[in-house]
């Protein structure tokens, strides 16, 4: 049902990039597989071998160092990451992203960095981690490579990772001082379901930026130019927002929404983000 | 074994635990919940390989000396089971949550449940079974006494010890 591949389950990157190169792009690494899986069932991908890599130890790190950079491993499941509070404390938005990711079952075996890598134009984790300014680590037998997410996606379903590389972990920012951060999703139901249309964004009270990313409306997550809040009102914010998703986005008709539908929704989730985001006293 | 055989191919055609149920094959229904290391996960998603190493529950586990177990009496009792074919992977999903909390709220249940889908039942009933088994396993707080399931699946009904809200313990 699902083809016929080989499996291999190596302890050390080094082995990883090994059996990967080997098999050149027959062979696909296997995190989660919640995404990887139901292609090779339906077909969309074809593979000769699968390199199971949640037995490397440095691919399930989740941790937060002294100076508040958070390190997300690519082996890490969501539901590890949800569930770590220190996480939901610091980077709510981030949170809120993969929660809204299928189904509790679902989510104890996905990963932020699967997501990512899978790359749909849909991709929850990404206009968050795009907003935040993170950046995932790539490694293969030629070196470690630090990629902003900002050129990670360049096409539908398509990264810059090169054939021999493996995405090893996520490394998010420190946040500024009282960053809030925010995660929207239009969807058709409550529960697993892909976005309709999405929306992050984060905001530093301190510098007085904010930073937006939209999903699910063009060929790849987009993240927009920053934003000068300065003293300027919301009502001014909101519409500069707005106008500037307007004019990135670029809204097809699939099966889960009409492109009309997205250029109308759109606009309503990043003015309910911005609000959210400015409001006076907010939290986190 | 073939690298390909999912683990709900594993479970039903190899091992002949067809308590397991196939719904959709991509993960979307639940129905072949099971636990893997005390996780639900969706066994139609994971490689029988993958699972080398770890422990793996299904349903056929519930009953324990052909007595049903309190969450399956609850799903019993509640009227949650129509067709029955959602039920084992209801019944894995709610053995999950019960695990890793034994006192979880409405909300906390359903978010728990959303990935298993019932055709049948519009998810009231199952979600009353859920709440059932948690109630019953959870020592009476004040004058009623609960229902307490023993191992066996036998029960005993009648008073149960106050819990003095002074020396904590789950609300």
């Amino acid at each position: 049902m699902l083809g016929r591949f080989d499996y291999e389950r190596p302890t050390s990157l080094a082995e990883a990039a090994r059996l990967l190169t080997e098999c050149g792009s027959s062979a696909a690494v296997l995190a989660g597989g919640t995404d990887l899986l139901v292609d090779l069932r339906a077909g969309r991908r074809i593979v000769r071998l699968l390199v199971g890599v949640k037995r490397i130890d440095a691919l399930r790190r989740l941790d937060v160092d002294s100076a508040g950079e958070l390190t997300i491993g690519a082996a890490v499941p969501l539901n590890e990451m949800i569930e770590r509070a220190a996480i939901r404390r610091t980077h709510p938005g981030l949170v809120q992203a993969a929660e809204s990711i299928a189904t509790y079952q679902l989510r104890n075996r996905a990963t932020a960095v699967g997501n990512l890598c899978n790359a749909s134009p849909a991709a929850d984790m990404a206009p968050i981690l795009l907003a935040l300014g993170a950046c995932l680590i790539a490694w293969s037998p030629r070196g470690e490579r630090t990629i902003p997410l900002s050129s990670l996606f360049v096409g539908v379903k398509k990264t810059c990772l090169a054939p021999d590389e493996i995405a090893t972990e996520l490394r998010v920012p420190a946040p500024e001082p009282g960053l809030r951060s925010r995660f929207l999703k239009q969807q058709r139901l409550r529960g697993h379901d892909l976005a309709v249309s999405s929306a992050a964004g984060t905001y530093a009270p301190s510098t007085g930026v904010l930073r937006l990313a939209v999903g699910s409306c063009a060929p790849t997550p987009l993240l927009l130019e920053p934003i000068e809040v300065g003293r300027s009102s919301r009502a001014a914010v909101e519409e500069k927002a707005v106008r500037a998703v307007q004019v990135a986005m670029r809204p097809i008709s699939d099966t889960r929404a009409s492109a009309d539908y997205r250029r109308a929704v759109l606009p309503v989730l990043v003015k309910r983000l911005v609000a959210d985001l400015l409001a006076e006293g907010g939290a986190p | 074994m073939p690298s390909e055989l999912t683990l709900l191919e594993f479970l039903r055609n190899r091992l002949y635990l067809t308590g397991t149920k196939e719904g959709c094959g991509i993960g979307e229904c639940g129905a072949c919940t099971v636990l893997l290391d005390e996780k639900p996960v969706t066994a139609c998603l994971v490689l029988a390989v993958e699972v080398d190493g770890c422990i793996v529950e299904t349903v056929e586990g519930e009953a324990t000396g052909g007595q049903l177990s309190v969450l399956q009496r609850a799903f019993v009792e509640t009227g949650a089971v129509q067709c029955g074919f959602c039920t084992p992977g209801m019944i894995m999903s709610a053995r999950g949550l019960l695990r890793r909390n034994p006192n979880p709220s409405d909300e906390e249940i359903v978010e728990a449940m959303a990935g298993n889908l019932c055709r049948c039942t519009g998810y009231e009933a199952i979600l009353a079974a859920v709440r059932r088994a948690a109630a019953a396993v959870r020592p009476a707080v004040g004058p009623l006494a609960g229902e307490v399931g023993l191992a066996d699946g036998r029960s005993l009904r009648g008073a149960v010890p106050k819990r003095d809200p002074e020396k904590g313990g789950r609300r």
